[in-house]
């Protein structure tokens, strides 16, 4: 990593800027509940307190300073914030589809704080998401993963700080129709995702070669001349070294395989697959592998790569040793991932904490974040979901949401209307329609896309 | 290419025909929780089925010898539920035009008919029966007459079989909202484009009606009038002008709703449902004066407006129900149409009585569609259609255990359970077949 | 698109000629030849710069420089004399940024489609930092007297495009040729966040990420070049390359660039790369500015604020009724409080359907609320303690004194609101020797007003620029906007049609007459052309539909404005998608801009 000291500086200020970005915390004790802990079992009575945004104590007649602030969850369920592995909202732009390869983009970059989409899912408990490029290239763009603090203007107060890096890739139809069928170029088939693949690993490697002679170079020689520089392959060697998780849109089993073979050939050892509908076929090998899926608990047959489907997806995942999450990809479904993870009861009977560590620690090692949130334990950040119900009922109501130690949402006293930004010359009433379609972003990337419709006639 | 896809569709489904294990002996549910809907709950009872039909329910029933006997302790036995739209049949694999039947060119083409392109052979009937959803509206869609839905179980060998006694002609009424998150149009360009569809709408009507005048003065008096002409869409719509046939309006913004049920005045139709119906509760009274029923959901979406409580899609059906609208559910779905009963456990929750609920998936869509003679609730004489449950079917923890479409006892497997099975502890495992 | 503009810009740069005589109007034909450039304007209330006020004071202007301001100042024998008795002069308004003077090209830069959408060439993505905008100037842009009219005399203008238009100007408003409007040429590079239609960069974040790639090359190449022109012996030759090369005065923090903000989003993006990247920088637009203050203050960079406010509703205008007895006009002024209760309650909760006229009422107590912010935008930012100039990029001519006074009723001072019209755009571009005030030595460039120019009976008699007079035709009162009457859809249009991943271009032609009109469509991803049916023109509002194969009939509604439009398809199945088009070719009766 003693790459590019001629710009190390100015790309490593915006990773120090957003750390100096003074995020609130808060102080809160929650008394008396269920707590769902997940990594520690249920425990009755019990009260949570958080510090500075902190959990600093799980346990019974907790005692806090006077202005700490007190919610008594007598009767309610307290589980840890859920955690969205796979998401789109809060971000303007999704997919940058011109290119097969567009590593060097980064959802990041176009934060919207303002997106109602946020507020919603905080409604449904949730207080992180992955924000994901769209996946419609091999090598997509960098994600981002968010807490949802509504209300913050600054696009940078959304970031969790220290989070790792992740980037999207794609296998299978969306790039393929894309760029083979749309454009006319590589790749037009899985053959072609597999060489996309290598082709711009080993140019990353070859980049690092030559700042690596560069650098050396440069010791003995003012006057060596730096070579190009390339953003896009930048962050190819940051996934080589490592620093940059991957997390990969792909739904058949054989192009799994074939993507666990091109990183086992450049040292690459994590891998989170995304959607992974024949996840369920090769689980084994995932497990041998090391790889992580994270699942929809029950989308099937929108197109043809996820018609050979099964909702125990999670369920056979999880008994075959595969850390597995539920995720949403859609600002309909994020919303009740409780639900989405109470389906892997029906399908596959999962026990309360299998099924509630699918939308909480699990997809937190998934985004290397497990060690600060994820579970209710003493260290971990204050992100708690308050339920009246056990939240694995169809009939629980999420009642306060808490991020960082602050109550985000309370269902009791928020208002309707919580926009943070009014349209000065729109009516009133507007409306907009949603379809499941059109929620839904995969089936978007899957079969709405204008010009892929256009193309297809 | 396309080819090898289909002979691979026609594979599985003759690897895997419907189960027609009809029973002309009597078959006896017993000891069973008996969720009737309409007349109470038995917490013990028996329901005899026969040739297709309940012939006996009851705590006391006597059992024929040579019946078949299930025992269902510690089990529940509701009416199959019905999903008032999906789109079942019609769509196998959504991205795949070639495997879609769901709309035709035109946007008046009221004559088509969704029950002609039901595939029996769909791979999400069963995904979806063994869930307890034993009957459908599966609804054509594109175009403003887009054609007739037609209600289905989801049983059969051919889409006749199917067919379980309705169709009804679905209108896509003109709309101001904007559809989808793209729909950048001002909102001039929105009320322009939705006034010409509703002129469109009236010229159409307007036509229809003369047609029917035609045909009718015609039929009475052949020789003063001219046969009419040989006009299809037409044809179909003097079946809704003449009270003969029913009409679903799909509708959903508010000020839409308001439209449609002055439209539906003006123009004195008898025979009529709402379906959709996203902003419903905000002219729940204004329906409930008309007793116009409706066919409300998705109840799992978002909502309208962004200035809407984020609840509201979620509490929609209950404040209908509370002003007094008469509802039943839709999933608005079709591979996942499994999940009804989650719409209705969705609606529960954010107020629609529990009972309301239920009745909205049974006998409420049974009532709507003219069917209840035959199905939506457990009564004496009704198609012996109904699942089998071990608790309350709106949870998620809940697995059903039986389900019987018109007396047929459905396999409870699918596709999912299939590859459930398979998979679970795949064999050969890792290091088969002589690679390391 | 190929011209080029390297060698164009060269030429022009030889010939900047500022003090030249001032010619006869040639398009006028018959006007009256110039005897004399000087000219004395008496007895007038002279606002010589923000606050800095001399009554019955005499300016007089030589040879297109203020020579004598004060109320001694002697009128000399040659001057032409204008009593400016009840007068007020003002020093000439400065633009901070628009396109005034280059017409949007009736011509659609070619829609070729690059051989790799992945890599496109420079032009098409339209990364042009090294196109000069001198080379596009057409005096007979209609902006340019309409914006002199206004009160500005001069303006920073910058090429249309789209992430990296080009290279920005001063020019001055007025002149016949291009030369004659130049006054400073390659003061700025120009950049937004605008990507390129279905080809690299086509979204925001690529195009900041083009931005990056761009910026971290250019600084290696700088490098580069400085290691061999110090001493080429055993290096590889560098490569020349234009679009790097025009970024080298970037890095040495000597050509600011613009940055296009439109949004509060855009806003924080363009602060996030400018921090990374550390980039000299003005920032433009800024309408939602109110939103990021803290930001804008450790930013501390020049801002210029855009004149573009939202459209302001009836029922957001302020004067009472006439007679409230008599049938309201449906344009009329009305009342607030007849409109609704201005008492935002924003704990309110819809419960049923009972609530909704309230919750009605609350939401657009709420919208009025959020105009309001936006027209206060302004003052805020003086309170804020920011100091800005005007920019009119993207506002009509005839709003600008509208908006500025609809800001000043907001809570704008009239010396700020000045300011930002005068001296701080000077400052911003570097003009503060030459223009932004009535003193000696500076350009004759004057707004001469009855009343004041922030009142709304203000009017504006005459503008110098340049030390050459214009008269100003008291405002028609019809402010109803364009007014075209009969919009004519005939012709070739070129079409966007936005998805949400990229455009699609298209070509739709439309011929025939009222009634019976034919047409086709062609979208560049299916070149068989598709014939349109149910064409029909209301008001300025198109219609029609068409058959797009498996995925049904597409219809479509687009609004005409002269030559542009701007509506959607309704795709069946996905829902509406905006399209925007501009016309190419016919009718003949639209011919705007050329003659």
């Amino acid at each position: 990593m003693k790459l590019k000291t001629f710009f190390l500086v100015a790309l490593l200020s915006v990773a120090i800027n957003s750390a100096a970005q003074e995020i609130p915390t808060g102080d809160l004790l929650v008394r008396n509940a269920t707590v769902l802990t997940i990594t520690n079992g249920t425990l009755e009575n019990t009260d949570v307190l958080i510090q500075d945004g902190i959990i600093t104590a799980v346990g019974e007649q907790l005692s806090a300073s006077q202005d700490v602030p007190v919610i008594d969850a007598t009767g309610m369920y307290v589980m840890p914030g859920i955690i969205d592995a796979h998401s789109h909202i809060g971000i303007s732009n999704v997919n940058e589809s011109s290119a097969p390869v567009t590593a060097q983009v980064s959802v990041g970059d176009v934060l919207n704080p303002y997106s109602i989409a946020i507020y919603r899912a905080l409604a449904g408990g949730v207080t992180s998401s992955h924000v994901m490029h769209g996946s419609a290239n091999v090598i997509g763009g960098q994600n981002e993963t968010i807490k949802h603090r509504w209300g913050l203007l600054d696009p940078d107060e959304l970031r969790m700080a220290g989070a790792p890096r992740t980037i999207k890739f794609a296998l299978g139809e969306n790039p393929t129709r894309v760029h083979g069928r749309g454009n006319n170029k590589r790749p037009a088939s899985r053959m072609g995702v597999e060489y996309v693949l290598r082709e711009t690993f080993a140019k990353a490697q070859r980049y690092q070669e030559a700042w690596a002679q560069y650098e050396e170079n440069a010791k003995t020689n003012p006057r060596a001349i730096p070579p190009a520089y390339n953003s896009q392959l930048e962050v190819m060697a940051n996934i080589l070294s490592g620093d940059i998780l991957i997390h990969c849109h792909s739904y058949r089993a054989d192009e799994i395989l074939m993507l666990l073979g091109v990183l086992e050939d450049f040292g690459v050892d994590q891998i989170t697959l995304q959607h992974v509908n024949e996840g369920f076929k090769i689980a084994p090998e995932l497990a041998e592998f090391g790889a992580t899926a994270s699942v929809f608990a029950d989308w099937w047959g929108y197109k043809f790569e996820v018609y050979y489907s099964t909702a125990y997806n999670a369920a056979i995942l999880t008994r075959n040793g595969v850390l597995t999450s539920i995720n949403s990809d859609s600002g309909e479904l994020n919303r009740h991932l409780y639900h989405e993870a109470a389906k892997s009861q029906k399908y596959g009977d999962l026990s309360d904490d299998e099924a509630l560590a699918l939308i909480t620690i699990n997809p937190a090692i998934q985004l290397g974040i497990g060690d600060r949130i994820g579970s209710i334990e003493v260290g971990k950040e204050g992100d708690l979901a308050i339920f009246d119900r056990h939240p694995l009922s169809v009939y629980a109501i999420n009642q306060k949401t808490v991020v960082d130690g602050i109550v985000y949402f309370d269902v009791e006293t928020d208002t309707d209307d919580m926009r943070l930004i009014v349209d000065p010359e729109s009516t009133v009433d507007t409306v907009v329609l949603h379809s499941h379609d059109d929620t839904h972003q995969c089936l978007y990337e899957g079969s709405l896309d204008l010009y892929d419709f256009l193309e297809s006639n | 290419m396309m080819s090898i896809f289909y002979s691979l569709l026609i594979a599985v489904t003759l690897l895997f025909p419907p189960s027609l294990e009809k029973t002309d002996t009597v078959t006896a549910l017993t000891n069973a929780r008996i969720v009737t809907v309409t007349q109470g709950t038995i917490e013990s009872g028996t329901i005899l089925i026969q040739d297709g039909k309940i012939i006996q329910i009851g705590m006391n029933v006597d059992i024929p010898e040579d019946a078949r006997v299930i025992d269902l302790a510690g089990l529940s036995v509701y009416p199959g539920m019905i999903d008032s739209g999906t789109q079942m049949g019609l769509i196998e694999v959504g991205s795949l035009p070639e495997t879609r039947d769901a709309s035709e060119l035109c946007d008046l083409s009221p004559q088509m008919k969704a029950l002609t392109a039901v595939n029996p052979n769909g791979v999400a009937i069963p995904v979806t029966r063994v869930s307890g959803v034993t009957t459908v509206l599966t609804v054509p869609s594109g175009g403003m007459l887009p054609g007739q839905a037609a209600l289905i179980n989801l049983h059969g060998y051919t889409p006749q079989q199917m067919f379980a006694g309705f169709e009804g002609v679905i209108l896509r009424f003109p709309a101001t909202g904007r559809r989808g998150r793209f729909d950048s149009r001002s909102e001039e360009e929105v009320k322009k484009a939705a006034d010409e569809a509703m002129k469109k709408l009236n010229d159409t009507w307007d036509s229809a009606e003369l047609h029917n005048r035609i045909d009718s003065t015609y039929q009475t008096r052949p020789e003063d009038g001219r046969k009419p002409e040989y006009v299809p869409s037409m044809e179909a719509l003097r079946d809704v002008i003449r009270g003969e046939q029913t009409l679903i309006i799909q509708v959903n913004a508010a000020n839409d709703i308001l439209a449609a049920i002055e439209w539906v005045q003006a123009r004195d139709i008898d025979r009529v449902l709402f379906s959709g119906l996203a902003e419903g509760w905000r002219v729940a009274d204004k329906i409930a004066e008309t007793g116009i029923p409706c066919l409300v959901g998705p109840v799992l979406s978002i909502p309208t407006r962004q200035s809407d409580r984020f609840d509201k899609a979620y509490k929609n059906a209950g404040l209908m129900h509370a002003a007094g609208v008469k509802i039943a559910l839709r999933s608005d779905d079709t591979a996942n149409a499994r999940n009804l009963p989650y719409h209705a456990g969705f609606a529960t929750a954010y107020g629609l009585p529990i009972e309301e609920a239920l009745r909205a998936v049974t006998i409420n869509p049974a009532e709507i569609f003219g069917v209840s003679d035959r199905l939506g609730s457990l009564e004496v004489g009704k198609e012996a259609t109904f699942f089998v449950s071990d608790g309350d079917p709106f949870e998620t923890a809940t697995t059903i255990h039986h389900v019987f479409i018109a007396g047929y006892e459905i396999p409870m497997e699918s596709r999912h359970t299939r590859l459930y099975e398979e998979f679970l502890q795949r064999s050969p495992g890792l290091h088969k077949h002589g690679q390391d | 698109m190929n011209v080029n503009y390297s060698t164009f810009a060269v030429a022009v740069c030889c010939i900047v000629l500022i003090n030249q005589p001032v010619k006869a109007q040639v398009n006028s034909g018959e006007s009256v030849p110039d005897v004399t450039r000087t000219i004395a304007l008496t007895n007038a209330h002279v606002i010589q710069s923000p606050g800095q006020i001399q009554e019955q004071s005499n300016v007089i202007i030589r040879d297109g420089l203020i020579v004598a301001v004060g109320p001694d100042a002697a009128i000399p024998f040659d001057a032409i004399e204008i009593s400016a008795d009840s007068l007020t002069v003002y020093a000439g308004f400065i633009d901070g940024l628009s396109h005034t003077g280059i017409p949007q090209p009736r011509q659609q830069p070619e829609q070729e489609r690059p051989d790799d959408p992945a890599f496109p060439p420079n032009e098409l993505a339209g990364i042009l930092p090294h196109r000069d905008v001198r080379g596009l100037l057409d005096p007979k842009d209609k902006r340019i007297a309409s914006m002199r009219e206004s009160g500005f005399t001069a303006a920073h203008v910058v090429p249309r495009g789209r992430m990296l238009p080009g290279l920005g100007a001063i020019i001055l408003l007025g002149g016949d040729t291009p030369n004659e409007m130049v006054y400073r040429g390659e003061t700025s590079l120009y950049a937004q966040l605008s990507g390129a239609r279905r080809m690299y960069p086509g979204t925001d974040m690529a195009v900041i990420a083009k931005l990056r790639q761009l910026y971290r090359e250019s600084e290696r190449r700088h490098r580069v070049e400085q290691l061999y022109s110090e001493n080429p012996t055993g290096l590889e030759r560098p490569r020349y390359d234009p679009v790097h090369y025009a970024m080298f005065p970037v890095l040495e923090g000597n050509r600011p660039i613009y940055f296009q903000t439109d949004d509060v989003l855009d806003l924080h993006r363009v602060l996030s790369v400018q921090e990374e990247l550390g980039f000299p920088a003005v920032l433009t637009g800024l309408s939602q500015s109110f939103d990021a203050i803290d930001k804008l203050k450790s930013a501390n960079l020049p801002l210029l604020l855009t004149l573009e406010l939202p459209k302001e509703l009836r029922k957001d205008k302020k004067e009472p009724p006439t007679d409230s007895t008599k049938a309201t006009p449906t344009d009329a002024p009305v009342a607030l409080p007849e409109v609704m209760h201005l008492d935002y309650d924003p704990d309110l909760r819809v419960t049923s359907f009972t609530d909704i006229a309230i919750e009605k009422e609350n939401l657009e107590a709420r919208r009025h609320m959020a105009y309001k912010t936006h027209v206060s935008n302004a003052a805020t930012l003086e309170a804020e303690g920011l100091s800005f100039g005007f920019s009119t990029g993207g506002a009509s001519p005839s709003d600008l004194l509208t908006n500025v006074r609809k800001m000043v009723d907001e809570g704008l001072s009239e010396t700020a609101a000045l300011a930002a019209l005068t001296t701080t755009p000077a400052q911003i571009l570097g003009l503060t020797s030459s223009m932004g005030t009535v003193e000696v030595g500076k350009m004759g460039n004057l707004v001469v007003t009855k009343g004041s120019i922030f009142d709304e009976d203000g009017e504006i008699q005459y503008v110098f620029v340049d030390g050459r007079k214009y008269d100003v035709e008291p405002p028609k009162k019809s402010s109803g906007g364009g007014g075209e009457s009969g919009a004519n859809p005939v012709g070739t249009w070129s079409l966007t049609i936005s998805s949400p991943d990229g455009e699609i271009a298209g070509t739709l032609t439309i011929s025939g007459s009222d009634d019976d009109w034919s047409g086709t469509l062609i979208v560049e991803v299916d070149p068989e052309a598709a014939p349109l049916e149910y064409i029909a023109m209301t008001d300025n509002v198109l219609t029609f539909s068409f058959n797009a194969g498996g995925f049904g009939t597409i219809s479509s509604s687009l609004t005409l404005d002269a030559d542009s439009m701007n509506g959607s398809f309704d795709v069946p199945n996905v829902g509406p998608v905006s399209v925007s088009g501009t016309r190419t070719s016919g009718p003949e009766k639209s011919t705007q801009f050329y003659d």
